[in-house]
Formats: C-alpha cells, sequence, structure tokens
C-alpha cells in the first residue's frame, strides 16, 4: 500500500471517529438543552396562567370589597345584621370591620369579634392598610389564621373613618366568579406546538383544557398529582391523552394549572437541530480533511515522489542521477544524503573496476605465458618455420594457437577460438589446450584427439562454453597435412604468391555434445608454401560503420610476396596486423586477433646427412619459462635430468650438466633481478645420437656476463675465499663450451656439453 | 639431502646422502653453526653424498674455518666426483680427507 493511501486512510478513520464523538456530544448536549426548553417552557406557561388566574380573583374580589367599603362608608350598618345581609347581597363568606387599631370590631361571623389582626401571619399581612402605605390589599386563597382548616381569600379596603373591611369568600364562590377567566387564560393557550394547558379545581374536575374535557375528572387526562410527593413547577412525566407527555403543575388559587408539552415534540426538536449541526460538522470535517490531504500530497507525498523517481533512476543504473528536492529542510537534507551516498558508492565501484581490471591484466599475463612465445622455436630445422601472435583484445579472451612436435618428423600445430571472453572463456582455454595436447602425445590419430577431446571437453562442462578449432599435423619428410577442422575459419594456403582458402568439411563446433564423429582430412604442402592460420578476430575486425576487414581483403594481402622461412611468416602475421589496424582506423576490437604461420621448405634431412648416417636425427628440445626463483630450481633440475636421462647421457656429465645449470640458475635469482619478480627462460636441446647438450638460459635481469670475471686463485688461504667465483669457475671447468651473449637486452648464456 | 649426526662426547660425525646443492647447503650450515660449538672432532661422511655445488663447498669451507679454531674437521668416503670438484677448485689442499 502506497504511504498516501496509508496516510489517507488512517486520516479518514480519524477524522469519522470525530465526527462521531463531536455528534454523540452534540446529541448529549441537544438532548439537555431540548429538556432545559421544555421545563422552562412548561414553567413559564404555569407561570403565565397561575398569573392570569391571579389577577382574575384578586380583581374579582377586591371589586367586591370596594363596593362593600362604599357601602360603610355611605352609611350603611356595620353592625352584624347589616354585615350578614351585605353577605347575602354579594354572596361573600365573611365580612370584617376591623379598626384603626387592628382589632376586628364588627363581623358576620361571631367568632372572629374582637381577633386582633396582628395575632395571626395571614391577618397581620392586612395591617399594612392601616399604617397608610396600602389602601387596598389582596390575599391569595390560603388558610385562615384563625381556622387553618379553612381556606379563604380576602381583601381589604380602607374605611374613611379609619380602619378597613375585610371582605372573605370561599373556594366554591371564588370559583363561580373566576372560572371564566381562568377558563380563557387556558383555553386558547398553546404549550410549543402540540402541547397544552389544562386547569383542574380543588376537586380535580377539569375547568379548562383544549380538548373540551371540562367536568371530567383530571385523571380522565392520564394525570395524577399528588401534591405531597410532587414539588410544583418541577417537571414529571405522565401519559396524557395517551402521549407520553412532560409535565409541570402548580396549586393555586384552588386550581391545579397543570401544562403539557408532548415527548415526541421536544424530541422533534431536539432531532431537527441535531441535524442541522451534523450537516454542519459534516461539512467541517470535509473541509479539514480536504486540506490536510492536499497538504500533505503537496509537502511529503509529492516529494517523496519525486524522491523515489529518482531513486529507480540510481538503482536502474544511472549513477549520475542527482535527487534534488529543495522544498523543506527535511527533503533537503535527505537529498544530500542520496547523493553523498550514490557518490561514495560510485568511488567504490571505480576502485572495484580498477582492481578488476588489475586481476584481468593478471590473468592475461597467465593465458599468455602459457603459449609458446619463443620464435624461432626450433632453430636448428631448416624443414619449416612456425610463427605465431595473438593479439588479445582489452578483456582476456579465449583464443590460443599451439604447436609442439610429436617426434622428429611430425610437427602438431594449432588455432582455436573459445566462446565467450573473460577469466570463464580463459580457463576454459587452459583446459583444452591441455586436452587437445595431452591426446596428441598419447599418439592418437587426428580424429581420435578430437572425438576423445570433445566427450572430455563437454563431460561436466556446466559452464556451456564451447570452442572452434583447427589442427594440423604435419609430417615434415613429406609436406602432408593432416588436419581436423572443429567448425572454424578456413586457413589460406598461400602457393607460389596466389592465396587461396583449404577446401575442406567442416566439423562439429568441440564441446558441443558427445558423441560426435570428426573426420581427418589432408591438404600437400609442397616446398615453399605456407599455411596461414586465424580466429575470427581477423576477417571480422570492422571499423566505426560496421564493415568487416573480411575474406577477400585477407587472401589479396596474403597474394603478397613474403619470401621465405621464419621471416615470412613473421612478416605475413605482422602486415595482417597493419592492415587490419589500417582498415578499423583505431576502432578499439573486442575479439582477439590471432595468427599462426606455417612455412614448408621440404624436406632437408637427406641433404644435411647424406654425407653422414642416414639414421635420423633424434633430439630432445625443452622450453620452459620460469620465474627466477629457488623454488624453480628442483622442477628445472627435473626437467634437465629426465632430458639428458632419455637421451642416455651418462651420470658424471649428467651431473656436472645440472650442477652448471644449477650455479647459472641460482645466480639469476639471487642477481639478475634486484627489483625482484623476472622470468628466466631455459631452452634445452639434448641429442642422443650425437651425445650433446646445448642448454640456453636467458634472462631479462640487469646486464652481467659471468665469464668477463676473473678466475678465482685456486690457492688462496681458505680464511681468504669468496665463493662467489668459484659457481662459475666450475661451470666453466665441467662444461665443453659456456658462452654469453646481450641480445635484446637480455642475458643469454649457453652451455654445451658432450658426454662419451 | 638427509643429514644424519651422530654425537660422540666433544666429536661429531655428519653423514651426508644425496646433493649438497643450493639448497640443501643452506640446511646443513644452519645445523652447522648450531653444533659446532664446544666441538674438538668433526667427521664428514661423504660417501653417499653424489652432488656438489659451489654452495656446497662454501659450507664445507666454512665448516673448516669454524673448526680450525678448536679442533678438527676430517671428509670420508669421497666419492670420485665430489672429489674432482674439491680438487677442480683448489679446496682438497685445505681440506683432510681419508
Amino acid at each position: 500500500m502506497t504511504i498516501s493511501r496509508a496516510f489517507f486512510r488512517w486520516l479518514l478513520v480519524i477524522v469519522v471517529a470525530a465526527f462521531l464523538v463531536s455528534m454523540a456530544f452534540t446529541w448529549s448536549h441537544q438532548t439537555n438543552m431540548s429538556k432545559n426548553n421544555a421545563e422552562m417552557l412548561l414553567r413559564t406557561n404555569v407561570g403565565d396562567v397561575r398569573q392570569d388566574v391571579i389577577d382574575a380573583s384578586d380583581e374579582n374580589l377586591l371589586a367586591l370589597c370596594r363596593e362593600i367599603a362604599r357601602e360603610l362608608d355611605g352609611g350603611a350598618a356595620a353592625d352584624r345584621a347589616g354585615l350578614l345581609r351585605m353577605m347575602d347581597a354579594y354572596d361573600v363568606a365573611e365580612i370584617n370591620v376591623v379598626d384603626e387599631n387592628g382589632i376586628i370590631v364588627s363581623t358576620s361571623f361571631p367568632k372572629f369579634l374582637n381577633y386582633d389582626m396582628g395575632s395571626g401571619e395571614q391577618s397581620a399581612e392586612f395591617l399594612c392598610l392601616l399604617d397608610g402605605s396600602a389602601e387596598e390589599y389582596v390575599q391569595s386563597y390560603q388558610p385562615t389564621s384563625f381556622e387553618p382548616s379553612l381556606s379563604r381569600k380576602y381583601a381589604g379596603v380602607t374605611l374613611k373613618n379609619g380602619g378597613f373591611v375585610e371582605v372573605g369568600y370561599d373556594g366554591a364562590r371564588f370559583r363561580r366568579d373566576i372560572d371564566r377567566h381562568v377558563i380563557n387564560a387556558a383555553k386558547n393557550r398553546h404549550v410549543g406546538r402540540s402541547g397544552c394547558v389544562i386547569i383542574a379545581n380543588e376537586d380535580w374536575n377539569i375547568v379548562s383544557d383544549l380538548y373540551g374535557n371540562e367536568g371530567k375528572n383530571l385523571s380522565a387526562t392520564g394525570i395524577w398529582i399528588d401534591r405531597a410527593s410532587m414539588p410544583e413547577n418541577e417537571v414529571f412525566h405522565a401519559q396524557v391523552y395517551d402521549q407520553p407527555s412532560s409535565c409541570c403543575y402548580i396549586y393555586s388559587e384552588g386550581y391545579y394549572i397543570v401544562a403539557v408539552l408532548p415527548e415526541n415534540e421536544i424530541i422533534l426538536q431536539r432531532d431537527a437541530s441535531i441535524r442541522t449541526m451534523g450537516a454542519v460538522e459534516i461539512l467541517l470535517f470535509l473541509l479539514l480533511f480536504s486540506v490536510i490531504v492536499v497538504l500533505v500530497r503537496k509537502l511529503v507525498i509529492e516529494n517523496l515522489e519525486k524522491v523515489n523517481r529518482s531513486l529507480s533512476q540510481i538503482t536502474g543504473g544511472n549513477l549520475d542521477e542527482e535527487v534534488d528536492v529543495r522544498s523543506n529542510v527535511e527533503f533537503s537534507e535527505l537529498s544530500d544524503d542520496i547523493n553523498s551516498m550514490v557518490s561514495a558508492l560510485k568511488q567504490y565501484i571505480r576502485a572495484a573496476e580498477s582492481r578488476i581490471d588489475e586481476e584481468l591484466a593478471l590473468a592475461k599475463n597467465i593465458q599468455m605465458s602459457a603459449l609458446p612465445s619463443v620464435f624461432p622455436p626450433y632453430p636448428d630445422r631448416d624443414d619449416f618455420a612456425v610463427f605465431a601472435a595473438m593479439d588479445t583484445a582489452r578483456e582476456v579472451g579465449g583464443d590460443f594457437y599451439d604447436f609442439y612436435l610429436l617426434d622428429e618428423n611430425k610437427l602438431a600445430f594449432l588455432i582455436a577460438d573459445v566462446s565467450g571472453k573473460g577469466i570463464p572463456a580463459a580457463m576454459f582455454m587452459m583446459t583444452s589446450k591441455t586436452v587437445l595436447r595431452d591426446y596428441a602425445e598419447r599418439g592418437d590419430a587426428p580424429a581420435d584427439i578430437f572425438i576423445n577431446a570433445n566427450d572430455k571437453l563437454c563431460d561436466g562442462n556446466d559452464t556451456e562454453m564451447f570452442l572452434t578449432a583447427w589442427m594440423g599435423f604435419l609430417e615434415t619428410d613429406t609436406g602432408l597435412v593432416r588436419f581436423i577442422n572443429a567448425g572454424h575459419n578456413r586457413p589460406v594456403l598461400i602457393r607460389d604468391g596466389k592465396a587461396s582458402f583449404v577446401d575442406q568439411k567442416v566439423n562439429m563446433i568441440l564441446a558441443m555434445t558427445e558423441d560426435v564423429p570428426y573426420t581427418e582430412q589432408r591438404v600437400q604442402l609442397a616446398p615453399g608454401d605456407i599455411l596461414y592460420l586465424y580466429t575470427d578476430g581477423v576477417t571480422e575486425a570492422s571499423k566505426a560503420d560496421e564493415s568487416r576487414f573480411g575474406n577477400d581483403r585477407l587472401l589479396q594481402l596474403l597474394s603478397d610476396d613474403f619470401g621465405t622461412g621464419e621471416t615470412a611468416c613473421r612478416k605475413i602475421c605482422e602486415s595482417v596486423r597493419q592492415s587490419i589496424d589500417f582498415f578499423t582506423e583505431g576502432e578499439p576490437q573486442f575479439d582477439d586477433i590471432t595468427q599462426l604461420c606455417l612455412y614448408y621448405a621440404g624436406d632437408r634431412s637427406q641433404e644435411k646427412l647424406s654425407g653422414t648416417d642416414a639414421e635420423k636425427a633424434a633430439s630432445l628440445t625443452e622450453h620452459l619459462r620460469i620465474r627466477a626463483e629457488e623454488d624453480n630450481l628442483y622442477p628445472l633440475l627435473g626437467m634437465i635430468g629426465r632430458m639428458l636421462a632419455e637421451a642416455g647421457c651418462e651420470e658424471k656429465a649428467k651431473k656436472q650438466i645440472e650442477m652448471a645449470v644449477e650455479e647459472i640458475f641460482v645466480n639469476i635469482a639471487d642477481y639478475a633481478y634486484p627489483e625482484g619478480g623476472g622470468d628466466a627462460d631455459i631452452l634445452a636441446e639434448i641429442r642422443a645420437e650425437t651425445k650433446t647438450a646445448e642448454i640456453t638460459i636467458t634472462d631479462a635481469g640487469e646486464a652481467y656476463n659471468p665469464l668477463a670475471k676473473p678466475d678465482p686463485d685456486l690457492n688462496m688461504e681458505l680464511e681468504h675465499r669468496q665463493y662467489g667465483g668459484f659457481g662459475i669457475f666450475m661451470v666453466k671447468e665441467a662444461m665443453d663450451a659456456v658462452d654469453y651473449k646481450r641480445e635484446n637486452g637480455k642475458n643469454v648464456l649457453t652451455l654445451r656439453k658432450s658426454w662419451k | 639431502m638427509e643429514i644424519v649426526k651422530t654425537a660422540e662426547g666433544t666429536g661429531l660425525t655428519i653423514a651426508l646422502e644425496g646433493r649438497l646443492d643450493s639448497i640443501s647447503s643452506r640446511d646443513l650450515e644452519k645445523e652447522l653453526r648450531a653444533s659446532v660449538p664446544g666441538l674438538t672432532e668433526l667427521v664428514f661422511e661423504f660417501e653417499k653424498l653424489s652432488y656438489i655445488t659451489s654452495a656446497g663447498l662454501r659450507v664445507v669451507s666454512l665448516a673448516k674455518k669454524l673448526m680450525n679454531k678448536q679442533g678438527h674437521m676430517v671428509i670420508r668416503h669421497v666419492q670420485p666426483d665430489v672429489m674432482e670438484v674439491f680438487d677442480a677448485t683448489g679446496l682438497s689442499a685445505f681440506l683432510d680427507i681419508e
């Protein structure tokens, strides 16, 4: 999942959660508010109605009281009988005349005579009429001080002659007068949209009701009021007219005033609020979400994507890509870190590359040293000459050539090209070279050499490498060349200044598949003929426009006159190389350019040996190039000893030759290369029939002629002897001839010795 | 080359077998420098020594020089090929060869 998707998903979860929490809060808040609003609505309505009722009843009683006071002021009898008459006339329950001292001086109700108004809490309220602060006073319907079991409503109006008259009436009378007012106060009143006010009298008879239930008992509406346990002005719940409702009541002036508000209206109100709030919140949270998304995308995601694009360029191999996101400090630092990491990586890669280059160069050296490189290889042979050259491309390649005498009259020579490049190709080349030589030296027929070598190379060839090869076997006395071509380029035969490809059947490439038949073919060389072998690096050398050197150009070039012998071979290889360089115009070549040239002079042994024995000159020749180090001494002596033994050299001469080789070699190892690390070339030629050994030891070290040193004084006392000179002296003593020459920057020392 | 040492009091016989050449003479020199102190009689048994080079001659001479200071050194049963080297280098004049 992308970081943006993960982030946005979580952001969404959080925003939704925040929305839900907020909605829950809104819900509870709105529920509370609705409840409070409902309560307030109920209380206000109850209060309003109550005030109306009180106002109506106060006014009603005061009006009666004023009438009675006017009659009394007008001289009406204030005795009991007068009062009773007025009681009947005005249909009141009680009339008291109070003097300026607050004492009831006359009353319709004899028990109250002489009652001190100041003695009761309820009655004392009327004393305000005596101190001049009020002329009228009306009380609410309540128990009297004199007789608390009796509830009455009183009003008082001052009299002209001092004191005041107090008029009281009971609930029934009072209600008869004000029910009309009360009904009006409640009848058209709505609480909220669908609520109402219900008023019932002391006896629970409904006085006023929105639905016309007057006269019925209050309980018929579903309301039940217990004044003892239910405080006034507090909300209670009841099923009113089958609707669950919130209610609130006040008991006033002998009336139960009940305000009713159906609960569903409260809920509807609340839900409407919540819906509005919800809509607003959804809008707000959407806005918040969008702003965060845009900011995160702008500040983080887009920058990350930029960095990622650069990184994938880098991992794709483009190490020159630079990350350059500078929109904020963090990304700027990240860019710098990545850039410095990549540049460090580049350095490591460069270092690794140069190390690999060094190792490849080393591998190339090893490879080159495996090929015969001393020319002429057979200086005493005048019946043929061979020269070979390999110019490797920058990389180690898989080309190789080889040649060796299988016996005095049989020269094996070959050229080959291993598929691929690099170390694996070089290693496979070494194996191939060894395998072919092994079978050749075992004396197998040419076809068998290839059949066996092919099977051997296929066996365990996990790397799927293969090689093309052309191998010839020259019979030096007859000029017949038997050869096998395993998928290789056709060699060129140069005869009488005319170059042509050797016609041939091409066999299967080596190391492709086992059990392949190889067929031997032949070409007869005449004295003066030259056979030119090469790899495809020659004909496929190309220049910038990809045109190739090609066969025609090669044949034309080889039709030149190159002279005879080794010189001709060398010239051919050099001029082909030069032509390729000229043709390619310096374009670097990716293939090795390998050539081998064989000149056949014809059999000279008859002429040479005609004066002496006709017996063949059997000679052993070995060439060895080794590091001039003492560790190589025994292998060298081993080779010399073996050759001498093969040639039948007698023991004493053998020891002397070995000693001489050792002295010279150790000298080279110790002194020739002061910097260390040089080679020594040993060319040993041992001839059994002439019983001669000729060993040439060459080194490329400092010029030094050991023979120039004077012989040591043999009579010198032991104490003064220096042994440096004795080695060379012993060599000179033991050998028949020792020659030194400095040639091409090399020390060349030749030892000759014959034995009996 | 094999070096076989037989000690008898302050006398020591060293029998060499094989080739005393540039490499093996170094081993012999090491043996000599370790053994010579306190020695009065050193005998080299050369019956089986078939080959010697200048490095070998140097070590033999060194032994002789060391022994000249503290005793006596004899070389026995030298083979003809080796003897020829001693003769050719004039060394035989300075050695006791039996």
